[in-house]
C-alpha cells in the first residue's frame, strides 16, 4: 500500500509540473509543422489531377489542346481553394 | 554502388520467384521490411498488454500512450461518431510509423519511400471513405460537391472544381508521405557520400550535417505518419458529418 501512496504523491508532483511547463504549446507546434507540410502538396496534387482529367477527356473527345488547358486552370483553382480552406481551418484552430 | 544515393530504394527479390496468373508475387526486400514492422508492432502491443499493472512497466506505458494518442486525435478531429473506426486508424498510423522508423536504421529499407505503397494506402482510404459517405447519407453525399450559398451561374464551375479537389485527396495524401521519405533518405545518403569523398580533413562538416539531418528525419518520420492519420480522420469526418 505504501507503494500506492508513494505513486499518488509522485503523480501529483508530475501533474503540477506538467501544468507549469505548458505542454500544449509544444503539441501545437507539431501540428503547425504538419500543416506546413500539408499545404505544399495540396496545391500541386489538385493541379496534377486536373491536368490528368483534362488529358483523358481530350483523348476521349479528340479535342486535343483545349480541355487539357481548361482543366489545368480548374486544377490550379482547386489547388488554391484547397490551400485557402486549409489555411482557414488553421486560423480557426489557432483562435 | 554505395555512392549512388538512389541505390537504397531498389526493390529486389528474396527467395524463389512466385508468379500467379502473370502477376509477380515474389517476396521482396520491401515485403520483408513490412513483415518486420508488423512483427515489431505485434511484439510491442502483445508485451505491452500482457500484464496490466496499475504501475505500468515501460513497454506497457508505451503501448498505452500510443493508444491514448490515437484515441485523442480521433475524438479531436472526427468526433464521437468516428469511434468505430479507431482500429483502422490505429493500425494505419502505427504501421506507417513503424515502417518509417524501421527505415531510419542503417542497412534497412524504407517501405514508405515507394509511391506504390503510399498510393495503395491512400486509394484504399479514399474509396473506403467515399463508400462510407454514400452508405450513411445516400445520394445526399453528392452535396459535398455543391457548396451552399453559391450563385447559380457559378455553380457548374464550382462543382467541377470541388470534384477535382476531392479527387486530388489520394494524390496529395500519398505524394506527401512518399516524397518526404524519399527526399529525406536521399539527402542523408548524399551527405554520407560527401563524408567519404572529402575524407578526414573536409568530412567533418557533412558529417555534422548528416547527424542533424538524421534527427530531422526521425521527426519527419513521426510527423508524416501523424499527418497521414490525421488527414484520414479529417476525410472520415467529412464523410460522417455532412456539412455544406
Amino acid at each position: 500500500m505504501s507503494d500506492l501512496e508513494d505513486l499518488k504523491t509522485r503523480l501529483k508532483i508530475a501533474k503540477s509540473k506538467l501544468q507549469n511547463t505548458n505542454l500544449k504549446k509544444a503539441d501545437k507546434k507539431g501540428i503547425f509543422l504538419g500543416n506546413a507540410f500539408k499545404l505544399g502538396t495540396e496545391l500541386v496534387a489538385a493541379v496534377v489531377v486536373g491536368t490528368i482529367i483534362g488529358f483523358i477527356l481530350d483523348n476521349w473527345f479528340g479535342t486535343k489542346p483545349i480541355l487539357i488547358i481548361v482543366f489545368f486552370i480548374f486544377g490550379a483553382v482547386a489547388g488554391i481553394m484547397n490551400v485557402f480552406k486549409a489555411a482557414k481551418k488553421m486560423q480557426g484552430d489557432g483562435n | 554502388m554505395a555512392a549512388n544515393p538512389m541505390h537504397q530504394f531498389k526493390v529486389y527479390r528474396i527467395g524463389p520467384e512466385i508468379e500467379i496468373s502473370g502477376v509477380n508475387l515474389s517476396f521482396t526486400n520491401a515485403s520483408l521490411f513490412m513483415v518486420i514492422s508488423a512483427i515489431l508492432i505485434t511484439v510491442l502491443l502483445l508485451f505491452g498488454t500482457r500484464e496490466k499493472k496499475l504501475v505500468p512497466s515501460k513497454i506497457q506505458l508505451m503501448s498505452e500512450m500510443l493508444y491514448n494518442f490515437i484515441a485523442k486525435m480521433i475524438s479531436d478531429t472526427a468526433g464521437k461518431k468516428a469511434k468505430p473506426y479507431f482500429p483502422f486508424i490505429f493500425s494505419l498510423f502505427v504501421f506507417i510509423l513503424f515502417c518509417n522508423m524501421v527505415g531510419m536504421l542503417p542497412y534497412s529499407f524504407t517501405v514508405t519511400s515507394h509511391i506504390i505503397v503510399t498510393l495503395t494506402f491512400a486509394i484504399f482510404i479514399f474509396i473506403g471513405v467515399t463508400i462510407l459517405g454514400f452508405v450513411i447519407h445516400g445520394f445526399k453525399y453528392l452535396k459535398i460537391f455543391v457548396p451552399s450559398g453559391v450563385p447559380i451561374v457559378l455553380l457548374p464551375i464550382i462543382t467541377i472544381i470541388e470534384i477535382i479537389s476531392y479527387l486530388s485527396r489520394p494524390v496529395s495524401l500519398s505524394v506527401r508521405l512518399f516524397a518526404n521519405m524519399m527526399a529525406g533518405h536521399t539527402m542523408l545518403k548524399v551527405f554520407g557520400g560527401f563524408v567519404i569523398s572529402l575524407g578526414l580533413i573536409g568530412g567533418w562538416l557533412p558529417l555534422s550535417f548528416s547527424v542533424a539531418l538524421t534527427g530531422l528525419e526521425i521527426l519527419v518520420a513521426f510527423l508524416q505518419a501523424y499527418v497521414f492519420a490525421i488527414l484520414t480522420c479529417i476525410y472520415l469526418n467529412d464523410a460522417l458529418n455532412l456539412h455544406h
